[in-house]
């Protein structure tokens, strides 16, 4: 662990007590992230990377989770904290933009008391200091005439600037990470771009790392460092963005990108989808947990579970019994 | 697209200009209610230094009287003035509905908030208790407990009452609180760091008031109602002090030889019951912002 690494996450598991039985919903995950880094979590629905974030953020529901392994972050142990000792960090070093914009702001407090909120509580700003740092803090995100907005509710806004808003408030308290749901998955294309861009630039001004949980390859491509990819609750190749798009060994990764529409096919090019479902966590396969719907399922692939193991490119593992080979790759 | 930022210009400029609000008047009606509403209760707190007759002197001279310009309102069967004793009577009627409801919400509303934000066994137990009182009508109830618990006092109106409101409110505010305590914007000001107390005082009472505030309006005019309905049956403030439901319960009496003895004390209930149904719906409407547009 070097100086810089902000994020420590070590065999974590996060297990829901079910009636049915218990439900990994994150199986042993690990994985670091340096100071002012970009890190993509990427996955289908239910692949666990929401409960991954959640848990790495401290939030979990009060019963029946239990919650195994360690989140280090920036020195504080997230796991097995107490809700007194988590408030210490939740806003000042990690902060969390959500889904929907819509129902991630109190529809009845005017934009600007939302903000202020965290600075007069948490830095114990004045009510003129905090309403300052509201509006250059609005202004950051690019919000128009923010003195104006300052003052405004939730509902006079349009999505993509509720999204903003919703930025502003998780960066009042300069948080080191911040971690981001899915944060586009409710706006239109043309603001979703708007939305990555800003946070892209947020992230160099604010001297922050972010996680982008997400399930469009296409949102990771271009403003993440690197990726995780991650199929049933578990990590099944991670690297640099540009080794898992360009040389990535497992059929799961290559099934995700031929999924996603490109600008370069064809018109009327079908896209591939991916046949079956994803596993049900409670009854997960033996073996690999994707050999059900893998082309390349061999007899080991179904009764042994491959590990992550490291390829060629520094920082590029993938867990395959019959991985790709390293020549084919569709570059990006 | 020769300029491809001019697409993302227009798209700016479109949420930018997403119209404020339109200023919404509360309108001519709704001021003419809490006038109405406002009469009543300074006219309640102030019956003393009015220059009113005396609502239990018995001027033998004029019984069953219809208005004239002494008694604005006529007399009842024993030459009391009317107008004097409506004036007197929302006394009562105003101290137990306000009294009740202070009873009702000071204790139904914070466990309905708790119990909805906590969730679990705490709300589990609280809402099967409540749930168990609800079953019993609270009508009955009040008049089985208010005809054995004797001298009736105007105290132990308002805290019969006061404890059959709680559930009703209980139930209600828990509603609406639940409805808001699981939304994100909740989450996003727990990972903001505010403490338990801070998310149920700033985030969730602010989205809840409106609906309590209508609830508590409805509910003033249903002990109003209530009220008259024990003082119909005996069960009120003792004779010969007025109260709006004793009123039109003497009134019966001498409803053929005096109709007006019934239809005063009606119609100045209706009128109450009536703005303050107005003002609470008029409130309800004008103030639900969340509603607007999410």
């Amino acid at each position: 662990m070097s100086d810089d690494t902000l994020l420590v996450v070590k065999d974590l598991h996060t297990t829901f007590d079910t009636p049915r039985g218990p439900l990994a919903a994150v199986g042993g995950v690990s994985f670091e992230l340096g100071q002012n880094e970009t890190l993509g979590i990427v996955g289908e629905s239910g692949s666990g990377k929401t409960v991954l974030s959640r848990t790495i953020m401290g939030l979990q529901p009060r019963k029946n989770v239990e919650v195994t392994g360690s989140v280090r972050l920036n020195g504080f142990e997230v796991v097995g904290a107490s809700e007194k000792e988590k408030r210490t960090i939740w806003g000042l070093e990690v902060a969390m933009v959500f889904q929907d914009p819509m129902t991630s702001l109190n529809p009845v407090l005017r934009v600007g008391k939302q903000i202020d909120e965290i600075l007069r509580v948490r830095l114990g700003m004045s009510k003129a200091d905090a309403k300052a740092r509201a509006i250059e803090l609005l202004e950051l995100v690019g919000i128009p005439s923010p003195t104006e907005r300052y003052r405004v509710y939730p509902g006079e806004l349009s999505g993509g600037m509720r999204q903003r808003v919703v930025i502003a408030t998780a960066l009042a308290g300069s948080p080191k990470l911040l971690m981001a749901d899915e944060p586009t998955t409710g706006l239109d294309v043309t603001i979703q771009a708007q939305i990555l861009n800003l946070l892209d630039g947020l992230k160099t001004k604010m001297q922050m790392s972010v996680v982008l949980v997400t399930h469009d390859l296409g949102v990771v491509a271009t403003r993440t460092s690197r990726i995780i990819v991650m199929y049933a609750g578990r990590i099944v190749e991670t690297g640099s963005t540009r080794d898992v798009f360009a040389h990535h060994r497992m059929p799961y990764t290559r099934a995700l990108l031929e999924g996603s529409p490109k600008v370069s096919n064809p018109s009327h090019t079908r896209l591939l989808a991916i046949p079956g479902r994803p596993p049900n966590l409670l009854d997960l396969p033996k073996g690999c947990a994707f050999a059900p719907r893998c082309a390349f399922a061999t007899d080991q692939c179904r009764e042994e579970r491959p590990e992550l193991e490291a390829a060629d490119e520094p920082g590029h593992t993938f867990a395959c019994w019959n991985p790709l080979p390293v020549t084919e790759g569709v570059p990006a | 697209m020769s300029n491809p930022n001019f697409l993302n210009e227009l798209v700016e400029e479109a949420s930018v200009h997403t119209q404020p609000l339109r200023k919404r008047r509360l309108g001519f009606l709704f001021w003419l209610c809490v006038g109405w509403i406002a009469l009543n209760i300074l006219g309640a707190i102030f019956a003393n230094l009015l220059p009113l007759i005396n609502p239990l002197f018995q001027n033998y001279n004029v019984v069953n009287a219809g208005p004239s310009l002494h008694h604005l309102l006529g007399t009842d069967d024993l030459g009391r003035d009317i107008f004097s004793r409506i004036v007197f009577g929302s006394r009562v009627s105003i101290e137990v509905s306000l009294g009740a409801m202070l009873i009702g919400f000071g204790i139904g509303a914070p466990l309905g908030m708790l119990a909805a934000y906590r969730r679990g066994t705490f709300d589990a137990v609280l809402s099967t208790v409540m749930y168990v009182f609800l079953a019993f009508p609270a009508i009955i109830a009040t008049i089985a407990v208010l005809s054995f618990w004797t001298p009736r006092s105007l105290l132990k109106i308002i805290v019969v009452v006061g404890i059959a409101a709680i559930p009703l409110v209980y139930r209600v505010i828990r509603g609406a609180t639940l409805n808001f305590a699981t939304r994100d914007f909740v989450v996003a000001a727990k990972v903001q760091g505010a403490t338990d107390r801070r998310i149920l005082m700033k985030e969730l009472l602010p989205n809840v008031a409106p609906i309590g505030v209508s609830f508590l309006l409805v509910g003033i005019a249903t002990v109003v109602t209530l009220e008259g309905a024990l003082a119909f049956l005996g069960l009120s403030v003792n004779p010969p002090t007025p109260s709006w439901g004793n009123m039109i319960n003497e009134s019966l009496a001498n409803l053929q030889v005096n109709p007006w003895l019934a239809i005063f004390p009606s119609a100045a209930m209706c009128l109450f019951l009536l703005s303050l149904n107005f003002i609470g719906d008029r409130l309800r409407s004008h103030y639900d912002i969340s509603e607007i547009k999410l």
